[in-house]
């Protein structure tokens, strides 16, 4: 009996193919995703290197021997460049992690025991593990100067702060801008853009009903345009969709500092934020009327769909943060619909950025969803004719 | 005419669905489609109600070219499939409202009309209760109704009284019948079930592997009687009576040794299961 059992049973698993689907592709892909993602987070061999300017008025022998220094880590490239540029533009365009502003006159200062500050201008979206490494690879460089040019009765009396020496100042694309980095401005738009994005479900569950069902074939065999037929499907799940992201900034503005965590702030224009949320759910209800129309039941949609999603949040940098990526992932991120959802938020939670930071992902997010509309109009059109 | 099919074929890939359909429907009758399972019913269906595209053949719709007309007879024209098509969230009248919108009508028109099939398919007491809460029979009648929203000139209905109580049935045939005779309307009714054929239809086609192998008028078709003799070494022989009587008097002359003579009226069933024999279908 057990035999017939343990027949059946496997009979139906394996003829299930969406289910081990799943089970195969979803693990095999994460793997894939994951070990590549967080590659640099755990591997000894770091293969992208943060770059970082020092940025310099005169030419100084000091900052050539710290730049020497650096030289030897392998956590970071340095260069130089001279202190007029405009900071803004070394970080966002030229792609810098951190610019250091050291004094000229910083031999002599120590030599006279004077405080000097030393200036570090970097991102809001910068890890912190990583400040705190360049932070402390800078301090290490300037102890080791200060050592040598003092004697040592006077390094015996030493009192002085290098903690306070060096200051951290986050640059952001608006200048009134003030919101400081912290989780909660960087997880929400994450989460909020991956939820939206499993619209999908709903979606695919209503039109699959309506399949099986055959009101679709009663409605295809009606005089009415599809346009309407799809617009009715797309508005209220676009309605569904603001209110996910109303309900996901309250929470992140309101419950998650009770329960300790820190304040999701928001600065800036709310139109902003409502143009991000738009585009998103368009290109998201485009998607899942694509899933919906090329699966056969609600377990193609329920599996296809929310494996897509998965793997699109771990390759868009919703799982692991684009910036613990080593570069060439960095760039695969560059082709997820969820990472260009996730930018545009950051842009503006995080980066302080306006509407010409962020307009390209919105760009990339409406043609990917007149692309799913068309080929969903197009499959509808064809049963229709 | 309201329907004229010709050479029709359908394919699915290598396999021959419909091969040279030739039928005509006449306008105001009640069209019955029989067929066993898989013989092309639904496939046929569906081509006339522009959901499949046929692969040959012409059809006329009122005089017109059905494939360069399409707006017009859609309109003319209303589907209530075998299923329960429609929302089983929303209630009776909800429904009603999406579909009559979905067919252009607005304000009081809109109303009139829903009003109008609900009284003919008595759904008032219902019209507010969810429609997964209502009986099979209930909900076959809200299928209906929906199908009468655009006051077709053709109403395609397919197996419309499938699971459900005897009560129900006989009510809805009844209904089709005066929906039929109020508004001659041209019925196109696909049942597995004879009796309902017999009972509502004026023309009656029976499709099978994909063709049409009787296409008949009702009383001509029911009017065929059959007499089975059976003779003393129990060989039986059968006559219909209706086309050779003479023959079955000669042989009777010529027998002296009859065990027993049954007369039969032969209905739908007989009919269909000796044309399509009796062997299972796919």
């Amino acid at each position: 009996m057990l035999r017939y059992i343990l027949k059946k049973e496997f009979l139906l698993v394996f003829r299930n193919l969406h289910a081990v689907g799943v089970l195969f592709i979803m693990p095999m892909a994460f793997i894939l995703i994951m070990s590549l993602a967080l590659k640099d987070t755990y591997s000894t061999q770091v293969q992208t290197k943060l770059n970082a300017v020092i940025l310099l008025s005169t030419k100084s022998t000091a900052i050539n021997s710290i730049k020497e220094d650096f030289k030897k880590n392998k956590y970071f490239n340095i260069s130089i460049a001279k202190n007029e540029e405009e900071k803004k533009q070394l970080l966002y365009n030229n792609k810098n992690a951190f610019l250091v502003k050291i004094p000229n006159d910083i031999f002599k200062k120590i030599h006279k025991k004077l405080p000097f500050k030393i200036n570090i201008y970097t991102k809001p979206d910068v890890q912190q593990d990583k400040l705190a490494l360049f932070q402390n690879l800078l301090m290490k460089s300037i102890s080791s100067i200060y050592i040598k040019n003092i004697s040592q009765s006077d390094l015996m009396n030493n009192n002085f702060d290098f903690d306070n020496s060096i200051k951290t100042n986050y640059i952001y694309k608006n200048k009134d801008f003030t919101v400081k980095p912290n989780s909660v401005q960087q997880s929400v738009p994450a989460w909020l853009v991956f939820s939206m994005f499993f619209i999908l479900i709903p979606i695919s569950n209503a039109f699959i009903q309506e399949k099986n069902l055959g009101t679709s074939n009663r409605i295809k065999s009606i005089n009415v345009s599809l346009w309407p037929i799809i617009l009715g499907k797309m508005l209220p799940y676009y309605i569904i969709n603001q209110v996910q992201v109303v309900l996901m900034i309250l929470i992140g503005m309101f419950i998650v500092p009770k329960l300790g965590g820190d304040t999701l702030v928001i600065q800036g224009d709310i139109l902003n934020i409502f143009l991000i949320s738009s585009t998103i759910s368009f290109a998201a209800i485009s998607f899942a009327l694509f899933i919906s129309l090329i699966s056969k039941s609600t377990e193609d949609a329920t599996s296809f769909g929310g494996l897509s999603n998965i793997i699109l949040a771990a390759l868009g940098g919703i799982m692991v943060p684009k910036v613990v990526m080593p570069e060439f992932m960095q760039q695969i991120t560059e082709y997820s619909p969820m990472a260009w959802g996730l930018q545009s938020f950051l842009e503006v939670f995080v980066r302080g950025g306006s509407f010409n930071d962020f307009s390209h992902y919105l760009v990339n997010l409406i043609i990917f969803g007149f692309i799913m509309l068309a080929i969903s109009y197009t499959i509808l059109k064809r049963k229709n004719t | 005419m309201s329907i004229k099919i010709t050479n029709l074929c359908k394919k699915y890939n290598d396999n021959i669905v419909l091969d040279n359909i030739n039928l005509e429907i006449k306008k105001g009758s009640i069209f019955g489609l029989l067929g066993p399972n898989g013989a092309g019913k639904s496939t046929l269906v569906s081509i006339l109600n522009n959901i499949l595209n046929k692969d040959s053949g012409t059809i006329e719709f009122f005089g017109k070219d059905f494939d360069k007309n399409t707006s017009y007879v859609k309109s003319m024209c209303s589907f209530v499939p075998q299923t329960y098509a429609f929302y089983t969230d929303l209630s009776p009248i909800e429904n009603l409202e999406f579909f009559a919108a979905l067919y252009g009508l607005k304000g009081s028109i809109l109303k009139e009309r829903i009003s109008y099939c609900m009284d003919i398919t008595s759904l008032h007491k219902y019209s507010n209760k969810k429609s997964s809460t209502l009986s099979g029979g209930v909900k076959r009648r809200l299928n209906i109704a929906i199908g009468l929203l655009n006051n077709p000139e053709v109403l395609y209905l397919d197996e419309p009284t499938v699971g459900i109580d005897p009560q129900s049935r006989n009510y809805i045939l009844k209904m089709i019948k005066n929906i039929n005779k109020q508004n001659n309307l041209t019925i196109i009714y696909t049942s597995h079930y004879m009796e309902e054929i017999e009972y509502l239809c004026d023309d009656i086609a029976i499709l099978d592997k994909s063709t049409i192998i009787l296409h008949e008028k009702k009383k001509n078709l029911l009017n065929t009687k059959e007499l089975k003799i059976e003779l003393q070494d129990n060989t039986i022989k059968t006559f219909d009576v209706t086309n050779s009587y003479d023959s079955f008097l000669n042989f009777i002359k010529e027998q002296d040794s009859i065990k027993n003579i049954d007369f039969k009226h032969k209905n739908l069933e007989d009919m269909f299961l000796e044309l399509t024999k009796q062997d299972l279908r796919d």
